[in-house]
């Protein structure tokens, strides 16, 4: 059934249909509505799920965490200060190996105190091990929810699925909602193979010597590694039976393009309509869009990337001291090829807007500028 | 302890930071310095009801829908749950802990509607035979004497009960207009009460007058005295024995006994007792206008709070700090009273300020009718001389009223003055128990010290506001020329969600939260209890801190 709905709403109904057993979570802006949704869903009973209130973001991952760790499909959702009051929990989850999904509505961290969006706050948390997927559209938030599962009930790993605040979080959309029912196609009952039971009581968590540590961080990265494919077999069974799929990157219009605009979440849309405009004036220019971020998609990105003559990245993020994120990711996937020049722009922090003509003022530079003096590049700061 | 392991390669570890054996090895209780353990305290309503009723328990048993246990739980305490659920002061409901959360459980209505389920299923009551070779008499069958009987007769004891009127019931019967307490209803728990033991009756029998407590001395192992208070205090006014101007209780009778009553258009009633409060519903629902004179103020009247409220809500006029001075007649018929104005000047004996003149302030007032309920006074004759009287009420220790003769007991109003129904029935109950200890030769049991819990003690955030269920009734324009019962009392869908507002302070109810929380998963599930696995509590304590109604305390280990 097609519904006009809001990006966090979307995040609810892919909850619902993917059946969750434990929701906790704590209210956040702009993340509220996916829980106030989810806490009516609970209330009324469309979705037999218990839900969990908490005092604190750390405490929703806790509950999560104990939730999966007892065999329940959990599921929260969060937001800057939130997802950083997680941190160690988020951490716990991965080294417990629990296939626990979050929902993270990018938003700036502070201060100064920022409601609007940019990605430091999940790309802060990119080494902690968790898979993440950044999605552009309602749709897309919606179908990667049941997907997110899916993957990280196979991979025994936890997944953060990932949109911007406002932009797409309180933007209204045609979504085509998907049901309980259609999802059990495609979605099976979370039966783990290990689980906290009283009638078999092992330690877990407990003291792991140097014995033993190195081992359970490789599967940890091998886990990772195997994701890759399992993201893609996934992407393509839901294809199958919702008509939609999403890959793992989205290349427009690269196969003969001499430039390559790199973006993710949804700055993408706007891009594709000013790589259109471009286009029609008889420029060779493409986007990319990165969709999973962790696993890093090497291949899949070499393979679009490698045929350019000049890449440009959009970062709406900054790590201090080096550049924008995507930026050093899209470096290390074109290690040796010296031959393309990789520039990175930073623009959009703390919600600021990036229209069309940011992005052909990042297209126009990218092209006229052969040789760059600086590789990372601040856009629209009032100097 | 078991063996270390030691693995060949990554794939044969799980992919969990988790031991591969069981951990049941591992007794964690080594851990603990702190030990909790269930210990039930009492909760506040019990502490707070003359006859002790467990009623944290049989409400508890009425959310299990265990209908006859928690009837048979009042009965232990107080055998007509259907009349005190009717008419009680419940004194259980201004200690419950809910009031100081949001509104009292309603235990009262709680009380009836188990009550009338007794007397729908009469087969809940068991039936003894005379077992015991002592036998007593119980003189009066008011709430005091039946309780007496009862309690007797159910330990195998014969009991004769002595009654002066023709029906049985006392106060319960004469006393309680039809209104609050039906006829049949009194009747039915009556009866109920006589089958279960060897109980034989003799009404129309003036002990005192007709038998001689000697007598009864000579015949019986012991005597309960339940006779109550009988004769109306007079008002001390010339005039006052004149027409137009009745006692209260004489008034009272009469309705209650079924006789048509004119009691006239405009009415006065001089008191601000129970007694004043039936009177002045009586006459309104009668037709008549009514008006209560008290002396003092609303808030040293004696009635029960709600019957003053039922009063002012079927329209009965309150008015204030002013006393009859004056009758004034038309030949011989009453035609207006001179009140006199009082003020309230300091305490007197009773803690109450007492009522002063206003000097030359009066009003009059025209009236047709006037009832006097300045209180009731007990009937001593035949009994003072034999046994030691105080105040014109029979002396007896209060706790098990033994009176200064051995054979003798007494309880209920001839020893407290005008009190409650409730107070009776515990009164003639642990005479009854008295009595049963000396036939026995059992001796007094152990006084143990309450320790009662109050909502300080509680985790209330485990609770949630709910308002007081409020008990069906019929709408106050409907009382006029109706005798009918007001309340009509819980259905079993507000039973139900009353019962289930109950915290149950101080005592287990299965409400799993320690068995939840608890991180050792050392607390077992049992039938109707839990059992705290020592071995592998790690006296965390978190179970005594989750409980909501404390019924878990702590104790150090080795102390």
């Amino acid at each position: 059934m097609k519904k006009v709905i809001m990006g966090n709403h979307s995040v609810s109904h892919g909850v619902m249909a993917s059946e969750v057993k434990v929701i906790s979570a704590y209210p956040i802006t702009p993340q509220t509505h996916i829980v106030e949704l989810l806490s009516e869903m609970c209330g009324n009973g469309d979705i037999d799920a218990k839900f969990i209130k908490v005092e604190s973001e750390h405490s929703a991952m806790a509950a999560c965490v104990g939730a999966s760790a007892a065999g329940s499909r959990a599921f929260t959702a969060t937001s800057s200060q939130g997802l950083l009051l997680m941190h160690e929990m988020l951490h716990w989850a991965v080294g417990a190996r629990l296939p626990i999904v979050l929902a993270n509505v990018n938003r700036a961290v502070g201060p100064p105190w920022s409601i609007w969006t940019d990605q430091n706050d999940s790309l802060s948390q990119r080494d902690v091990g968790w898979l993440q997927i950044y999605c552009e559209s309602n749709q897309e938030t919606q179908d990667t929810i049941p997907q997110a599962f899916k993957i990280a009930e196979e991979l025994q790993m936890p997944v953060m699925i990932v949109l911007d605040a406002f932009f797409l979080s309180h933007t209204y959309e045609i979504v085509d909602i998907i049901t309980k029912e259609e999802v059990r196609k495609f979605l099976p009952e979370y039966k783990p193979e290990i689980k906290i039971d009283t009638k078999d009581p092992h330690s877990f968590g407990n003291l792991g010597g140097p014995d033993v540590y190195m081992e359970l961080r490789y599967m940890i990265q091998e886990a990772m590694e195997k994701g890759i494919d399992v993201i893609k077999r996934v992407d393509k069974e839901f294809e199958e039976v919702f008509g939609r799929g999403y890959g793992l990157i989205q290349p427009y219009r690269c196969d003969d393009a001499e430039t390559i605009l790199v973006t993710s979440g949804t700055v993408s849309s706007t891009t594709r309509a000013v790589i259109d405009q471009m286009r029609d004036e008889g420029i060779k220019i493409g986007s990319l869009k990165i969709r999973v971020f962790r696993p890093f998609p090497f291949e899949e990105v070499f393979e679009v990337l490698s045929k350019a003559k000049k890449v440009a990245v959009i970062d709406r993020n900054i790590s201090f001291g080096n550049g924008g994120i995507f930026y050093q990711e899209i470096k290390s996937a074109l290690y040796g090829r010296t031959d393309i020049p990789i520039v990175g722009y930073i623009a959009g922090l703390g919600g600021r807007d990036i229209t069309p003509s940011v992005i052909r003022e990042i297209a126009d530079k990218a092209i006229g500028d052969d040789k760059p003096e600086r590789y990372i590049n601040w856009i629209g700061v009032k100097k | 302890m078991v063996k270390k392991l030691e693995f060949k390669s990554y794939k044969d570890m799980p992919i969990r930071a988790m031991t591969l054996s069981t951990m049941m090895w591992n007794l964690t209780g080594s851990w603990r310095n702190v030990r909790p353990y269930y210990d039930f305290k009492t909760s506040p309503c019990i502490a707070g009801c003359p006859t002790s009723e467990n009623i944290q328990k049989y409400i508890y048993l009425v959310t299990e829908k265990r209908y006859e246990e928690a009837w048979s739980t009042i009965i232990e305490s107080n055998p007509m749950p259907a009349i005190t659920g009717r008419v009680c002061f419940h004194p259980c409901m201004s200690k419950c802990t809910r009031k100081d959360y949001d509104e009292p459980v309603n235990i009262n209505a709680i009380e009836r509607s188990l009550g009338d389920m007794g007397l729908d299923n009469p087969g809940w009551m068991t039936k003894v035979k005379g077992t015991e070779s002592q036998k007593v008499a119980v003189v009066g069958s008011g709430p005091a004497g039946l309780s007496c009987a009862f309690y007797l007769a159910r330990a195998g004891f014969t009991v004769t009960l002595f009654e002066m009127e023709k029906a049985l019931g006392g106060v319960l019967r004469w006393g309680i207009p039809e209104y609050r307490l039906t006829n049949e209803v009194l009747d039915r728990v009556i009866s109920s009460m006589l089958e279960a033991g060897p109980i034989e009756v003799k009404t129309g029998v003036e002990v005192g007058k007709e038998i001689s407590l000697e007598e009864l001395e000579k015949d019986f192992d012991a005597v309960f005295l339940g006779t109550g208070l009988t004769k109306s205090r007079s008002l001390g006014m010339d005039g006052e024995e004149g027409d137009g101007i009745e006692a209260g209780l004489s008034f009272l009778k009469k309705v209650n006994g079924g006789e048509k009553v004119d009691p006239g258009k405009r009415v006065v009633v001089i008191g601000g007792g129970n007694t004043a409060m039936d009177v002045a519903r009586c006459a309104i629902r009668s037709g008549s206008e009514v008006t209560v004179v008290y002396r003092r103020t609303i808030n040293e009247m004696p009635a029960i709070e709600e019957e003053i409220e039922e009063a002012e809500r079927e329209g009965v006029k309150f008015h204030f700090l002013a006393a009859p001075l004056e009758i004034k007649r038309n030949g011989d018929s009453l035609t207006s009273v001179v009140f006199q104005k009082m003020e309230l000047g300091k305490p007197d004996e009773s803690g109450r300020r007492r009522p002063v003149a206003v000097e030359g302030e009066t009003f009059e007032m025209e009236v047709d009718r006037m009832f006097s309920a300045i209180g009731e006074q007990a009937d001593l004759e035949g009994i003072d001389g034999m046994l030691d009287c105080e105040w014109n009420l029979i002396k007896a220790d209060q706790k098990m009223g033994q009176c200064s003769r051995e054979k003798f007991y007494a309880g209920g109003d001839v020893v407290t003055g005008a009190a409650s129904v409730v107070e009776a029935i515990a009164a003639g109950r642990k005479a009854a128990e008295k009595m049963i200890r000396g036939f026995r030769g059992q001796s007094e049991p152990e006084e143990i010290e309450d320790r009662i819990v109050g909502i300080d003690d509680m985790n209330i955030d485990y609770f949630t506001k709910v308002k007081q269920n409020r008990v069906p009734r019929i709408p106050s324009e409907e009382i006029k020329g109706t005798f009918r019962e007001i309340k009509t009392g819980y259905t079993d869908e507000l039973l139900e969600k009353e019962a289930e507002r109950c915290f149950s302070c101080g005592v287990c109810n299965y409400c799993d939260n320690c068995w939840v929380f608890c991180p050792d998963v050392a607390i077992h599930r049992r039938e109707n209890e839990y059992e705290i696995d020592l071995d592998y509590c790690k006296g965390c304590l978190i179970c005594v801190e989750e409980c909501p109604r404390n019924a878990l305390s702590t104790r150090e280990e080795g102390k």
